[in-house]
């Protein structure tokens, strides 16, 4: 009689479980914008689309223009000394060459700046995700006192104080004086242009098959295998754009950095950070989001071992990888040149001199 | 032999060279894009991500919430099938012949959040084939019809510390997977050992409900009822229980990194009486004069690198009254097995293997004890997309104590899934 009583109190549990899947109470983080959610399966590796552009933000060659200049325009900082540029370099593959980003007045902050190439393409902004858009993001670096220090204020009091802005403001938007809303539709278009494609993996994909060597085509074998690179780095940006967490707390000095947790409060979350892109990693290292790993190699080995050390809130998806020598050098291989890609409008964008910025 | 042996290997060899490689791709794998890899060590047998994976109700660990649906994704079915050819070799005889050793027909998925199923269906397979008139036509087919698995799976109940399976299950008690083990031609024999009047195979699938969950300290548990009828509508009304309680050290599970340890057991009611009516319209008799039996045994899973070694030991006993050999004393055996598997080549496209059965029943029973000594090696075909095509060779030897018995085994197949 008592396996029975246990019985049937095992199947009130299930049915209570389902009933209750239909009517969950609201998670304690609001839920992410639809957008953010990518959907799983198919996960297939593919060439970019096109870059999704908001209506409200159309691009233009003006705005696109507009963009560029305020992107490497110092006097958005409090003391004109930073640019976006200054941590979103061109030349280290649109992030930057420390292991961690130094904003205004030389600080170092806890994250290194992840990369602009192909930022269109991600649901969430920042390495947290606290901006849903462009937009949102572009606002946000003005004003941490970390990096430019700035306020909004004081940064359209300088815009709104150059006739050359002002000019290019009005023929861009149709109206004066600049708003926020305006240097951020600006920088964001610019950085819809920031994409990177033609790489020998995207040649692959369409069908080219000498594009690969045959140690990169292993690589890539790996990457959608036995690596389990693409349970987060996959489809066409080869990124999930959600978060996990690799176990690569910050060491001391730096301050522990809980990541997704800073804007869900939820205990899952915490030292969860966004899985970047895997387009044109080569060209920005070191890795993770505190630039704990110093070459890709390195990064190879780090995921091998299943992670980092500190295993408190590991996602589940880490696992060691058991890859032998010639397996990461496939992988390396892969990494290093099939997912390079060939803009050199993109990898070469030069910083526009200062003598140039609008007056 | 040596002609037909020689033969195999050139064709094996020409296949191997010429083959077009192959794109079929499994339910998850196509699913997801994934390489077979993402959750086989070399299929069938799961790695540490894609043990998590079944452990998650089929969803990625870690990205649950985001899987789409069997309804919004291709149809979830897979088919495995396994032609080739055997020799095998007795004292008194020699055989050989080309079969379809198994045929599985497989459909899985997730039908909304942490809610997923499923299906396994082993269609009958006829052999000799359908113009061969002598005695055994139709009577003893390689392979019977039956639905092995048909299971739901309730997972995240509470977080992963609860899940439950209800159905028809290979159930969790099983230290290593027979299902997804890599050998084909020699079945782990403890699990198939029967014993005198005890209807129960402890590596049979089994019709009951399970919940299982892991914690962060490493421990994973099981418990489960269930008819302990082997899949079938139970044979008397008191269900059979087991639990199973594993610790995992280091990262990984224990399937292809870090190590495992765990004990299981299972108890039970057989009848000695069956009474062979059928009281319920569902199949179930009220078989009476119930006496109890129980398996208990412990485990061990070691990685090194590519290695892994699987050990697992196992103690059974049967109440006297179901010991129709000995009827004054209650039936006891023990057995086993250790199992070396080496991922060889990269992307772990060969496989080799070494296993060692051994099953020790009462010195009074005629089966008399058993030993198994098996090799093979297994070769995956296929591109990155999907590698599901294995060139599969296996050799066994089992002998048994008893009239100095032995069976030598050859079998090559080439074990496809699509």
């Amino acid at each position: 009689m008592r396996r029975e009583l246990l019985s049937i109190m095992l199947l009130l549990c299930i049915i209570v479980f389902v009933v209750s899947a239909e009517e969950k109470p609201p998670r304690k983080a609001p839920p992410l914008p639809d957008v953010a959610v990518h959907s799983l399966g198919p996960q297939k590796l593919a060439p970019l689309p096109p870059v999704p552009v908001p209506p409200d933000n159309p691009q233009t060659p003006m705005k696109i223009l507009l963009g560029k200049q305020l992107y490497f325009d110092t006097r958005l900082s409090a003391d004109n000394n930073e640019s976006c540029a200054s941590c979103h370099d061109p030349a280290m593959g649109w992030s930057d060459k420390g292991p961690t980003s130094v904003g205004i007045k030389s600080q170092v902050g806890p994250r290194r700046a992840p990369p602009v190439s192909n930022s269109a393409y991600m649901p969430l902004q920042f390495w947290d995700g606290r901006a849903d858009t462009l937009e949102e993001q572009a606002k946000g670096p003005i004003i941490n006192p970390k990096e430019m220090g700035n306020t909004h204020e004081k940064m359209l009091e300088t815009l709104n104080s150059i006739p050359g802005y002002v000019e290019e403001f009005e023929t861009v938007f149709g109206k004066i004086p600049i708003d926020l809303d305006q240097v951020a539709k600006a920088i964001a278009a610019y950085e819809r242009t920031i994409v990177t494609t033609d790489s020998p993996f995207d040649r692959y994909a369409k069908g080219d098959k000498t594009a690969l060597t045959p140690l990169e085509a292993q690589g890539l074998e790996i990457f959608n295998g036995k690596g389990h690179c693409t349970a987060c780095h996959w489809g066409p940006n080869f990124t999930d754009g959600r978060f996990h967490n690799l176990g690569a707390k910050n060491k001391e000095p730096m301050e522990d950095d809980l990541g997704r947790y800073a804007v869900t409060k939820n205990d899952k979350d915490k030292r969860a950070f966004k899985t970047p892109t895997v387009r044109d990693v080569a060209s920005r290292p070191p890795y993770l989001h505190n630039g704990s790993e110093q070459t890709l190699w390195d990064l190879v080995e780090f995921y091998n071992r299943g992670g980092g050390d500190d295993d408190s809130n590991m996602d589940p998806l880490m696992v060691p990888l058991g890859l032998t020598k010639g397996e990461m050098e496939a992988l390396v291989a892969f990494m290093k040149v099939a997912v390079t890609s060939n803009n050199p409008e993109v990898a070469n964008e030069k910083p526009i001199p200062p003598d140039e910025f609008p007056k | 032999m040596k002609k037909v042996l020689l033969s195999l290997l050139l064709v094996s060899i020409i296949f191997l060279l010429f083959a077009d490689r192959g794109n079929a791709i499994p339910a998850f794998a196509r699913k997801h894009s994934f390489n077979c890899n993402m959750c086989h060590t070399a299929y069938p047998k799961l790695n540490d991500f894609g043990q998590r994976f079944r452990d998650n109700g089929y969803q990625i660990p870690g990205q649950v919430g985001g899987e789409k649906s069997i309804f919004a994704t291709s149809p979830p079915i897979a088919i495995r099938a396994l032609p080739g050819y055997d020799i095998y070799k007795t004292e008194c005889c020699k055989m050989n012949s080309f079969h379809i050793f198994g045929v599985d027909i497989l459909a899985a998925g997730v039908f909304h959040e942490n809610l997923s199923f499923l299906f396994i269906y082993t269609p009958r397979i006829d052999e000799p084939a359908a113009d061969y008139t002598g005695p055994q036509d139709g009577l003893n087919p390689r392979q019977l019809a039956s639905v092995e698995s048909a299971n739901v799976v309730f997972s995240n109940v509470i977080d992963n510390k609860l899940n439950f399976r209800v159905g028809r299950f290979e159930p969790s008690y099983l230290p290593f997977s027979a299902k997804r083990s890599y050998y084909l031609f020699s079945p782990y024999e403890i699990y198939d050992f029967a014993t005198p009047m005890n209807t129960f195979i402890v590596g049979d699938n089994q019709l009951g409900i399970e919940a299982a969950g892991h914690f962060k300290s490493g421990f994973k548990y099981a418990v489960g009822f269930m008819n302990g009828n082997n899949g079938n509508p139970d044979n008397n009304n008191n269900k059979d229980i087991y639990f199973r309680l594993l610790k995992t050290f280091g990262r990984g599970d224990g399937q292809s990194a870090g190590q495992r340890i765990g004990i299981f057991g299972i108890y039970g009611m057989q009848p000695t009486s069956f009474y062979g009516s059928i009281v319920s319209p569902f199949g179930e008799t009220d078989g009476f004069i119930n006496k109890q039996f129980y398996r208990i045994g412990l485990d061990a899973s070691i990685n090194w690198s590519t290695l892994n070694f699987q050990f697992l030991y196992m103690i059974g006993k049967d109440d006297k009254a179901l010991n129709t050999l000995r009827p004054t004393e209650d039936y006891e055996y023990s057995g086993g097995f250790a199992q070396i598997d080496w991922a060889v080549m990269k992307n772990n496209r060969l496989v080799l293997s070494l296993l060692y059965n051994w099953v020790f029943p009462p010195d009074y029973d005629e089966q008399g004890k058993l030993k198994t000594y098996s090799v093979l090696g297994r070769y995956y075909l296929g591109n990155w997309e999907a590698v599901n095509v294995a060139l599969h060779l296996e050799y066994t030897y089992k002998g048994r104590t008893i009239c100095r018995f032995r069976e030598d085994i050859i079998g090559m197949v080439i074990d496809f899934a699509f």
